[in-house]
């Protein structure tokens, strides 16, 4: 009698593959519903503090950048002055319905004069934006 | 001689082939997650009403923030951040209508977007709307 001598069955370990389309075709549908795309590199800046600011969760309408060196961007591309951000924010809340559209990023060098953002911030406030001033937490 | 297609029809199967679906969808996840931002920015919401200014817009009485420099001065006085803070909470302004909700917000050329950002701040999130003064010329 043989004994002692038991042969070991092999099991085949074999991964299920079958849903992995599947899980990955969700994962896409959930990165198309979140995704918001980078209109705009953001210039070099410093920005300001205060421990009032909160998580922006508007959709935005148009993003305003002034860098460190006074220069004026709407969404990405380089503008002379805040006449300039009237027109071309007006051009982009003209189609716009309610209140929640109208929501304009502003961001502006901790560093800047007067003279600098605040014809920028009237400019958007005439233009019926809705300012979103971006700063940092303290 | 055999003739040409004589015999029975080749049956070909009708289906898609799907094995490279999986490898498409997660290049696809891949191109999402590099495109995507996730960092949500920080901000507030000023207030600031639209159309041309005007001196009646503004009563008297209405409360000024005046920024000179880095300093700060409420009706005149000079305050700390925290001392507006306080002040413009006493106002009530949440419960406030209209014009009542005002308040005239005015900086010297030399005033630092960081300042006005703060008072900007501090007016927004105790309910007020902002109202730019401009030198006159």
């Amino acid at each position: 009698m043989r004994r002692g001598l038991k042969k070991k069955k092999r099991r085949t370990a074999l991964v299920p593959v079958a849903s992995m389309g599947d899980i990955a075709f969700l994962l896409i549908i959930f990165f198309l519903l979140l995704s918001d795309y980078n209109k705009e590199k953001s210039p070099p800046m410093t920005l300001p503090v205060s421990n009032k600011v909160e998580k922006l969760d508007d959709q935005i309408a148009a993003r305003v950048n002034i860098d460190r060196d006074g220069v004026i961007y709407l969404d990405g591309v380089r503008v002379h002055d805040g006449k300039d951000i009237q027109a071309g924010v007006e051009a982009l809340l003209e189609r716009t319905i309610s209140d929640d559209q109208r929501h304009v990023q502003f961001k502006c060098d901790a560093s800047q004069p007067k003279d600098v953002y605040e014809p920028v911030l009237q400019a958007i406030a005439e233009a019926g934006g809705i300012i979103e001033a971006v700063g940092e937490d303290e | 001689m055999k003739l040409k297609n004589s015999g029975a029809k080749k049956h070909r199967s009708g289906e898609i082939p799907t094995g490279s679906f999986s490898d498409i969808a997660f290049l696809l996840i891949i191109y999402f997650i590099v495109a995507t931002t996730l960092v949500k920015v920080k901000s507030i919401t000023a207030d600031m009403p639209s159309g041309e200014a005007t001196q009646s817009s503004a009563r008297d009485d209405t409360p000024a923030i005046n920024l000179v420099g880095d300093e700060i001065r409420f009706k005149d006085k000079r305050v700390t951040l925290d001392v507006l803070n306080e002040r413009l909470a006493a106002l009530n302004l949440r419960d406030k209508e209209g014009d009542k909700k005002v308040i005239l917000l005015e900086a010297t050329r030399n005033t630092p977007y960081d300042v006005y950002f703060k008072a900007l701040a501090a007016i927004s999130s105790n309910g007020g709307i902002v109202a730019i003064v401009e030198e006159e010329e």
